[in-house]
This record gives C-alpha cells, sequence and structure tokens, in this order.
C-alpha cells in the first residue's frame, strides 16, 4: 500500500516535470510544440554524453536545460515565428522537426537503447519500506521547479509580463511589452525544460531515439486536461498518474500505458475546455 | 511648436472594407482633442490605427514630428504613445497594483508613483490588492486612466472612458485629466460621446461620421449647441 | 405592376445540361494513367514492380490522407491505423480459418465492418461542439498508438512485434498484383476527384474554409466529417487488405503512427489539396526510400524530414506548388471554359408563415459569464413582416442576445421559440432547420469558392446535391435571386469569394441565408462598412424581405438613421435589459433614450457604486 501511494506520487512528479514545459509553451504560445518529444530525447542523450564525458552528474541537468534553451530559441525563431497565423502548421512543422531530431541522434548515436547510470543509487526507508532514492529525488525536482516558476511567474518583472502575453496578447503589446520577446524566451524555456526532464528520467527509462514520443502525447493530454493552469496541471498529474499506475500494476503495463490517454481523450470529450476553472 | 500627434490622410480597413477614409488631425502638447461621433462610425478604429493593431493602408502618423506608421505597437508605447481600448482594457484576473506596475514600463520609481495615484483617485489605493475584475465599473475606469497616466506619456488616447459612470466619477476623471495635461502637457484624443464630460475639458472637437471627420472646431459657447445635435438618436 | 425589389427577373437562356463535372479533367488522365499501368510491367524489372505494388497501395492511403487533410481541413495521423485493421484482418483470418472464397469473403466483410466501426468511434471522439482541430489531430495521433499496443498484447493471435507470416494468399502474379494495386490507386484518386468536384464535394472545401457558416447553414458538420473518415477509413483499410495479400506478412509498423506521419509527409511534399500531388508524393517517397535506404539508411529519412519541414514553412503548395502555380497559370487564360452556371427560381419554394403567430418568442432569456449578467429578464415576441432593430450602448448585449437566439447552449436560463418550437439545448444547424438564418457582421463566406458554389452549399439544406455531377443550374428561392440580381453578384457567379468587394461579399452572405427560406433572418450590424449606395440598396432590400416575403427580420444596428428608416419596431437594450419596445416614433422621442445615449446613467443603474 506504501509502495503503491509512493509509485504514486513519485510518477506524478514526472509526469509533472515532463510536462510543465509543455503548459508553459501552450498558455503563452496556443499552440502544442510536438518537438517537444524530441527534446526530452535530446536532453537525454545530452546527459548521455556528460556521463561519457565524465562530468559530475550533477551537472547534467543544468548542461541538458542549456542545449535545450538553445534549440528552443532557434526553433522559434526559424520556425515557429512564421507560423503564427497557422497553427496547425506549426505543430505539423514542430513534429517534422521532431523527426529530424531524431534522426540525427539516431545517425550520431545509432538505434540501439542505452543506459546511463543514476546519480543517487539505493534505496531510502520510508514508512517501513524501501523505496528508491532517486525516485524520491525526483519528487524534490518537480517541486522546486513548480516553486521556480511560480516564483518567477508571480514575483519577477518577466513573470509579470509573461502573464500578461498569456492573458491578452495585445493589450501587453499596449502597455510596452514586447510579446515576441516573451514568446521567444517562453518556447525556449519550455524546450529547456523538456530537456531537463529527459534528463533526470534517463536512469528510470531506457534511452533511444525514440523515448520522447510517449510522454509528449502523455504530457499533451495533461495539458489539455488542465487547461492552462500549472496547479490544476499538478492535480491531474496525481490523478490519472495515480490511475495509470493502478492499471499497470492490476491489469497489465501495456494498458497502464494507454490511460493517461484514452481517460484525458474521454474526459476532453466531456469537458472540451479543460478543467481549470474546475 | 510640432505637434505631439498629427495624422496625415490616414486610412485603414478590415478586409476589404474602408473603415477610415483620409483621416488627418493634429494634437498639440497639453491640448486635449475630443473625438465625437456615434457608434460604429469608427472611432475605435481610428485609434487602433494610431496604435498600429489595425495597419494603416496610406497616409502618416507622427509623434512629435518622427513618423511612426509602421512601428509595432509595443514600441509605440515606449514612444511615449498610451492607448486606453474601450474594450478589455485592464487584466481582470491581476491585482490593481499588478496592473498598475504594468502601466510603467520599468519597476524603478513604481512607490513614488502609486502615491501620485492615491492622489488622483484615493479609493484605489484601498484596493491595491483586489483583483481588478472585482472592482465596480467606475473604479475599473479610474484604474485604467490611472494607469495610462502613471508613466507621463506624451500622447494619451482614451477610448470612451466615461462609458457607464455616475457622474461624480466623470467629475473626478475630468479634474484629474485636466490637472494631468497642466502639469505633465500631455496631448490627449479623447472619444467620447459624453457631451457634459466633452465640453468641459477639451480643447477642440471633431466629429467623426462613416470613417471620415466631417466637422472640427475649438469647443466654446458657440459650438456647444452644435456638439450637442450631433449625438441625437 | 408596381416595381418590387423581390420579383425574379427572367434570364437569358444560356447553355446546357448537366454533365459530370470533371470528366473530361479526370477520366482522360486517369484513362492514360490505366493504360500505362496495364502495360508498365512489359518494360519495368521485377524488383520495380515489386516496389511499386506496395507504393500503389500506400499512394491509396495517401489519397485518403489529401481528401482528409488537404480537402477537408482534418490533419490525421491516424489513416494508418486502417490501413494496419486491413493487413491484419487479412493476415489473422487466413491464418486462423485458412484461404478459399468463403474466407475471402469473411475477411473482407471483418475489415469493412471493422475500419468503419473504429471509424465512427474515432469520429465521435473527434468531431463535435467544443473540438478543436487540434484535439481531433492528436485522437487521430493517439489511435494508431493504441492499436500497435494492442497488437503488441495480442500474443500469437496478433503476433506481437513480429508479426503475421505465413499464411496462404492469392495466387497471383506479381505483374497481376502491379495492375490490381495500380488500378486501384488511380480509381481512387478518379473518383475522389470526380465527387470532390461535384456539388456534394464543394461541402469539404466549405467546411475547411468556414466550418461555423456551414453549421449556420443547416448542416450537421459533425456528421459529415464522420462520414468521410468512414469511407476514407473503409478505403485505407482496404488498401492494407490488399498490401498484406500481397505480401504475404502483417507487421505493426503497418499500423504505426510512424506509418501514418510518412503519409502526411508525403501529401505535403506532393502537394495538399491536389490528389494527384498524394499519388506523386506517396510513389516518389516509396520507390527513392526503397533504392537509398539500403545506400544511406538515416540519411535518406533525415532529407525527407527536413524537405518536410522547409515545405511546411516555405512552401505550403508541396515541392510542385511553384510548378503548378504556372501551370494553372497557363491554362487558366480561358475562363469561359469553365462550367458556366445560370440562376433559376425554386421549383416550389416555402411560403413564409401566416402573420399574426409569433416566429421568435423569448421569454425571460437570462446569459451569465460568471457572475456577471450580460442579459437578464429578456422578453420579447417577434411576427412575420416585422423589420425590428436592436439598438443600444456598447456592452449592452445585442450581441450576445443574437447568439442566444441561434445557438441553444449559449444562454444561460429562459426560453427562445423560433417559429413556434422551443430550441432547448440545441445547435445551430437544428435551429436552422426551424426556419432561422443568421448573418454574420464580418461576412462569413466561403473563400476559395465561388459565388455559385457559395450559394449551392446555402440550398443543400433545401435539395439534395449530386455526389457526381456539378450542376450548371443554380436554382435560388425569389429573396436570394433578387439580392444577387440587384448587387451584381449575377454577373461574378464564378467569381472567387474572397476577390469580391466587402460590399459584395455582404451581399453574398446575406442571399445565401435567404437561400435557406428561413423565416426569420437575424442580422448583426449589416451596414458597417458598406458605401452609401450599397446601404440604400441593403434598405430597399431588408424592406422588400418583411413587406413582400413577409419574413421576420431582426436587426442589430448602430446606425441610427438607418433604423429610423427602415424599422418597423425598435427594442432599446441597455445593460442587458430592455430598457424600451415600441415603434419608431415612440422610441426615437423618448426621454430615456436619449439619456442612454448621451451616457448618462438610465434611473435604473442609479445604485453604481462609484
Amino acid at each position: 500500500m506504501v509502495m503503491l501511494g509512493l509509485d504514486v506520487i513519485t510518477t506524478a512528479a514526472i509526469l509533472f516535470i515532463v510536462s510543465a514545459g509543455l503548459l508553459i509553451v501552450f498558455g503563452v504560445m496556443k499552440i502544442i510544440n510536438f518537438a517537444h518529444g524530441a527534446f526530452i530525447t535530446v536532453g537525454a542523450y545530452a546527459t548521455l554524453v556528460t556521463a561519457r564525458l565524465g562530468l559530475p552528474l550533477v551537472l547534467t541537468p543544468l548542461v541538458a536545460f542549456a542545449v535545450g534553451v538553445l534549440l528552443g530559441m532557434l526553433t522559434e525563431a526559424a520556425i515557429v515565428r512564421r507560423l503564427y497565423r497557422r497553427p496547425l502548421d506549426a505543430i505539423l512543422a514542430t513534429w517534422g522537426l521532431g523527426i529530424v531530431l531524431g534522426q540525427i541522434v539516431t545517425l550520431a548515436f545509432g538505434r540501439e537503447v542505452q543506459f546511463v547510470p543514476a546519480p543517487l543509487t539505493g534505496t531510502v526507508a520510508v514508512l517501513g519500506q524501501n523505496y528508491s532514492s532517486y525516485r524520491l529525488v525526483l519528487v524534490l525536482v518537480a517541486v522546486v521547479i513548480g516553486g521556480l516558476f511560480t516564483a518567477v511567474l508571480g514575483g519577477t518583472r518577466l513573470g509579470l509580463a509573461t502573464r500578461a502575453v498569456i492573458m491578452n496578447e495585445g493589450l501587453a503589446q499596449t502597455l510596452g511589452i514586447d510579446s515576441t520577446r516573451v514568446r521567444l524566451l517562453t518556447f525556449g524555456i519550455g524546450s529547456g525544460l523538456a530537456a531537463i526532464a529527459g534528463s533526470v528520467i534517463t536512469p528510470l527509462a531506457s534511452v533511444d531515439p525514440n523515448m520522447g514520443l510517449p510522454w509528449l502525447i502523455g504530457a499533451f493530454m495533461l495539458v489539455m486536461v488542465s487547461g492552462g493552469s500549472l496547479v490544476t496541471l499538478a492535480l491531474s498529474c496525481v490523478v490519472l498518474g495515480g490511475l495509470q499506475v493502478l492499471a499497470s500494476t492490476f491489469v497489465s503495463p501495456i494498458l497502464g500505458g494507454l490511460t493517461i490517454a484514452v481517460l484525458a481523450a474521454v474526459a476532453l470529450r466531456l469537458r472540451p475546455e479543460g478543467f481549470a476553472r474546475g | 511648436m510640432s505637434p505631439a500627434l498629427e495624422l496625415a490622410n490616414v486610412s485603414s480597413g478590415y478586409g476589404s472594407s474602408v473603415t477610415i477614409q483620409e483621416v488627418s488631425l493634429c494634437v498639440a502638447p497639453g491640448e486635449i482633442l475630443a473625438l465625437i461621433g456615434k457608434n460604429g462610425m469608427g472611432k475605435t478604429s481610428l485609434l487602433k490605427t494610431i496604435m498600429g493593431f489595425l495597419p494603416a493602408r496610406r497616409g502618416s502618423v507622427r509623434l512629435h514630428g518622427k513618423e511612426v506608421t509602421g512601428v509595432l505597437p509595443h514600441r509605440k508605447r515606449r514612444l511615449g504613445l498610451a492607448y486606453a481600448p474601450q474594450e478589455q482594457a485592464l487584466f481582470q484576473d491581476l491585482t490593481v497594483r499588478e496592473n498598475l506596475r504594468l502601466g510603467l514600463l520599468y519597476d524603478a520609481g513604481f512607490d513614488q508613483r502609486l502615491a501620485k495615484v492615491a492622489g488622483w483617485f484615493p479609493v484605489l489605493a484601498d484596493r491595491l490588492h483586489q483583483r481588478a475584475g472585482t472592482l465596480s465599473g467606475g473604479e475599473q475606469k479610474m484604474l485604467i486612466v490611472a494607469r495610462g497616466l502613471l508613466d507621463a506619456p506624451s500622447v494619451m488616447l482614451l477610448d470612451e472612458v466615461t462609458e457607464g459612470l455616475q457622474p461624480s466619477v466623470v467629475d473626478r476623471l475630468s479634474e484629474v485629466l485636466a490637472t494631468i495635461r497642466r502639469e505633465q502637457k500631455t496631448a490627449m484624443l479623447v472619444v467620447e460621446q459624453h457631451i457634459p464630460f466633452v465640453l468641459g475639458l477639451a480643447n477642440r472637437f471633431a466629429v467623426f461620421k462613416r470613417g471620415e471627420i466631417v466637422e472640427t472646431g475649438p469647443v466654446d459657447a458657440s459650438s456647444a449647441e452644435r456638439i450637442d445635435a450631433h449625438m441625437h438618436l | 405592376m408596381a416595381d418590387s425589389t423581390l420579383t425574379a427577373v427572367p434570364l437569358p437562356e444560356s447553355l446546357s445540361r448537366d454533365r459530370p463535372a470533371a470528366l473530361g479533367r479526370a477520366m482522360l488522365p486517369g484513362l492514360l494513367a490505366v493504360l500505362a499501368v496495364i502495360a508498365a510491367p512489359w518494360v519495368l524489372d521485377t524488383y520495380t514492380v515489386n516496389i511499386l505494388v506496395r507504393a500503389f497501395f500506400v499512394a491509396t492511403v495517401a489519397v485518403t490522407v489529401d481528401v482528409l487533410w488537404g480537402f477537408s481541413g482534418y490533419l490525421t495521423f491516424g489513416q494508418s491505423a486502417f490501413f494496419g485493421i486491413g493487413a491484419y484482418t487479412v493476415a489473422i483470418t487466413f491464418t486462423e480459418l485458412g484461404f478459399g472464397p468463403e474466407q475471402i469473403a469473411v475477411a473482407l466483410g471483418a475489415t469493412i465492418v471493422l475500419a468503419a466501426a473504429v471509424a465512427v468511434l474515432v469520429g465521435w471522439l473527434s468531431f463535435y461542439h467544443g473540438s478543436t482541430p487540434l484535439y481531433a489531430s492528436v485522437i487521430s495521433l493517439v489511435l494508431p498508438i493504441v492499436l500497435v499496443q494492442l497488437i503488441y498484447s495480442g500474443g500469437t493471435f496478433t503476433g506481437s512485434s513480429s508479426g503475421i507470416v505465413g499464411f496462404e494468399t492469392f495466387d497471383l502474379s506479381t505483374e497481376s498484383w502491379f495492375r490490381v494495386a495500380g488500378i486501384g490507386a488511380v480509381l481512387t484518386a478518379v473518383v475522389a476527384r470526380i465527387v470532390l468536384a461535384s456539388d456534394a464535394g464543394r461541402l469539404l472545401t466549405a467546411l475547411r474554409d468556414n466550418e461555423t457558416r456551414c453549421a449556420y447553414l443547416g448542416i450537421d458538420t459533425a456528421r459529415v466529417r464522420i462520414l468521410l473518415l468512414l469511407i476514407s477509413g473503409v478505403v485505407a483499410a482496404l488498401a492494407g487488405f490488399g498490401y498484406a495479400s500481397f505480401g504475404g506478412i502483417a507487421a505493426p509498423e503497418n499500423a504505426s503512427f510512424t506509418f501514418g506521419t510518412e503519409l502526411v509527409v508525403m501529401v505535403a511534399l506532393g502537394g495538399r489539396g491536389t490528389l494527384v500531388g498524394a499519388l506523386v508524393g506517396a510513389l516518389a517517397i516509396e520507390v527513392a526510400s526503397a533504392y537509398l535506404s539500403g545506400i544511406l539508411p538515416f540519411v535518406w529519412q533525415l532529407i525527407v524530414g527536413v524537405a518536410f519541414v522547409v515545405v511546411i514553412v516555405v512552401l505550403p503548395a508541396g515541392l510542385f506548388g511553384p510548378l503548378r502555380g504556372a501551370l494553372a497559370a497557363l491554362g487558366r487564360t480561358d475562363t469561359t471554359r469553365r462550367r458556366s452556371v445560370r440562376l433559376a427560381a425554386v421549383q416550389r419554394p416555402t411560403l413564409a408563415a401566416a402573420s399574426g403567430e409569433a416566429v421568435v418568442e423569448t421569454h425571460d432569456l437570462v446569459k451569465r459569464f460568471g457572475s456577471l449578467a450580460v442579459l437578464s429578464g429578456v422578453t420579447f415576441s417577434a411576427r412575420p413582416g416585422e423589420l425590428v432593430s436592436l439598438v443600444g450602448p456598447n456592452g449592452a448585449g445585442k450581441t450576445t442576445l443574437i447568439r442566444c437566439l441561434a445557438d441553444g447552449r449559449e444562454r444561460s436560463g429562459g426560453m427562445v421559440r423560433i417559429c413556434g418550437r422551443t430550441i432547448g439545448r440545441q445547435s445551430p444547424h437544428c435551429i436552422v432547420a426551424l426556419g432561422l438564418g443568421r448573418k454574420f457582421q464580418a461576412a462569413s463566406v466561403f473563400e476559395t469558392l465561388t459565388v455559385a458554389d457559395c450559394l449551392r452549399i446555402a440550398r443543400l439544406r433545401r435539395q439534395r446535391p449530386s455526389f457526381f455531377t456539378a450542376s450548371s443550374v443554380l436554382p435560388l428561392p425569389p429573396a436570394a435571386q433578387a439580392v444577387v440580381q440587384t448587387s451584381g453578384l449575377a454577373e461574378r457567379l464564378h467569381e472567387e469569394a474572397q476577390l469580391l468587394s466587402h460590399g459584395l461579399k455582404q451581399a453574398l452572405e446575406l442571399a445565401m441565408v435567404l437561400a435557406l427560406e428561413p423565416q426569420v433572418v437575424l442580422l448583426d450590424e449589416p451596414t458597417a462598412g458598406l458605401t452609401r449606395g450599397e446601404r440604400q440598396r441593403f434598405a430597399e432590400i431588408l424592406t422588400g424581405l418583411t413587406t413582400e416575403a413577409h419574413l421576420c427580420v431582426l436587426l442589430v444596428e448602430h446606425d441610427l438613421d438607418f433604423v429610423r428608416e427602415i424599422s418597423t419596431r425598435i427594442i432599446v437594450l441597455h445593460q442587458g435589459r430592455i430598457a424600451l419596445d415600441g415603434r419608431v416614433d415612440e422610441v426615437v422621442d423618448s426621454p430615456l433614450v436619449r439619456e442612454i445615449y448621451s451616457g448618462r446613467p438610465a434611473p435604473a443603474a442609479a445604485g453604481q457604486r462609484p
């Protein structure tokens, strides 16, 4: 029972880390970055590289973040910005970019599944059970990310400008906010977050050129269901993540992997605008 | 002295229609020009064209003599052109304080400006941490004006700021705007349908009909009746 | 005889009878293609023939993707799932039941039934009020993922990750398969071309251009899309049937989202919305992949990926877009070669309701946004022959009221009746069926269709269109015909709507609404942006609608001179309530209205906090 509960919480944490970047991009730019999965993959492989280079493993999320931010800003400037009036095409183009990134990764690293050692091994005793310390650390990471975002969005000038752009881009421009720059930064940071997610899940999941895709679908569904609110996203991760864990444990792992997508699809069918103002 | 805001033969429209036809006007620093006319005549579209949300197809817009026709809206703000739209002029989910903060381009000196706001509209000072959407209609309009003038812009565009307000609030607004005009020499282009407000505050008026200015002149005793007549049903 | 604005002016007799529209344009190339397919195996080497068989099946699916995406605007990654359904049904049937005529029939039947069922389910999930194109696309992505997972978890029944091989199948030579597959692909494209060029086929373009307008023309857009998906899914499944029958293998890759996205890439590169582009793109990529992926395995896919991104960003019409544009420019010099269309009168126009019975009634209508009441206690009724103007300051709730009348899901409370029937929570297309027509403020037409086609879409509800021909006769009821003739649209039936001036677009939209033969017409600021002459004509038309055709017209307007001139009745809205409802002279002189318009608050709102 305790194990199950911890599984649910850590799964929710992982889902949150993976989805937060996508949520922020969706909130500001009103499109879904379909290269998000590829950025996750890139982050994972960046971790692989830093591990091979022998750099301290604590640095890897930061390296991944930097790579992700750079890639994201390039993508926004070169591709997404030109498709402002064609949102479906923006999705297609980012999807295409994801394919291209996957191919580049394959060319550079090969198709085989790779493994990255966890920076933290061993278990910790929680309520009488031994549980993986690394997974518990991820809960901390999720909380830190959520906290940082709330602090930046709520406290800083940039955060205020971003919230303004999310709420009413035209009015924000009237007040002197360069919404193009906000979009660029947002896309960069969202991509950087995806890369961090890829970097921290590498010890738990296998690393291959297509690893990001299942996460993209799950993240997308969670973002749609949460209707744009970070808090609702956290809740959705707990609820849907929990159901996924239950399905995987008691029914079958394969069907468990489908739980989020299927349940979210049905939930959105019943309430298209998401559950933010619940 | 060059006008603070000048339009020369500006035309624009939506899709294939022409909404603004060859409009020319100018507003001097410290002057208030009232743009009056019935609904649907294009007054809001004119303000949007000046600001750049509706691209001008012909003509030019100048700020203090500097050509700004194609400049992006957020840049225009940074050049000193402030705009208070008629609809969706506030961030409903942000607090009064946050809305005001967005009236400044940089955070420096925010607290002094807040003190100024307290002087203009004491009621706002009491509600700094309330969400803007929970304020009454009059308080919201006061917030819009306060935010717009916080940074002492050189030109202010106001779109129907008195709409739906009690006479006492309208008077207060009028006083504050007159004070600011005197102290900051802000040029204002005010779109209005509220005649007493126009008569009490504006230096000049222009009547807008079907996308063009059909009459213009100073606001004085002789023009008061003409102005009033334009607002008949 | 009085010069009525609505009398149909007799038109000159012009050409011909109906004739299948694209007969010349599709059949001849199609015939040539079929001949080429029959002859090709004698010329090509076995390896190429082999590749092309598979490529033809893939091209068939690509055509369905183009129909769904390029023509109706539904970006789908899921056609591969249907392909996989066909492939696996064949493989499983022939493995479990053996091979023979009955088994073939079973496999065929099961393929069609299964594909249809899945299509309807996915369609129900994807197309409904409130759904966005983005959501529909993602569902289409989830479909193949779910299917592949089911295949993986199916054990030996589905062959898991290795697929199913070794079942007995049709005993045909590769050359015969080539001809079957090739003719199948050509046939699919030709039939699609004919149907898409027919009157019914124009509906897809209308859906893609302006789905809202379709709903307000009485078309159940969800049902149309689901039907389209059903047909496309079955066709794709049949292609999968052929593919697995030829190759003797069904693998999870056949149903995967990777394949699904490859299809989209093929259509994008070849040029979406052209059908031929889908064929060319699919064949080219399949053949090139077969030859190149031996030599440069991942680089080839990288090249395709990059080309794809470039095409989306820079060349939305596909790699051959500029070429096609040039060819079209050459071929289009002679516009008279296009089918000409002539107007005609409707055989049995619907008569207006007898006066006296109210055709619009509201009782205590309420609309809330959160805690803000935008409309409250709105009660009024309107009869045939009345021209009711809805006026009021900005934010009074006029457009909201129009929305609540036209869409049963809009209001928060209260009752609305149109032509005697309560609208309940029905969606716009149902309310249009009750007799309501709505004209939007920004002229809402179908930009890439011609004027004649726009009007024809408006007639879809009243007369079933042909699926194979494009009629050269356009029957219109008298009111619509009058608008078309007096506005000058009659001379421009073949022009694309997006090329019309603002005033003409407004006239076109009005004609489309009148083509519905409604009893009630709702108009939202129809004179915005019109010249003085156009406004004058408009006033005459509106007056004619009420006095001669006995329609009930409800009009939201800001131009008070216009309102004063043509209305029989004025309703003044203020802060969400009806402040005044009466005859023109009563309302215009009322002191209450003067107060409202001069900005001083009306007595009723005196309790507002400053």
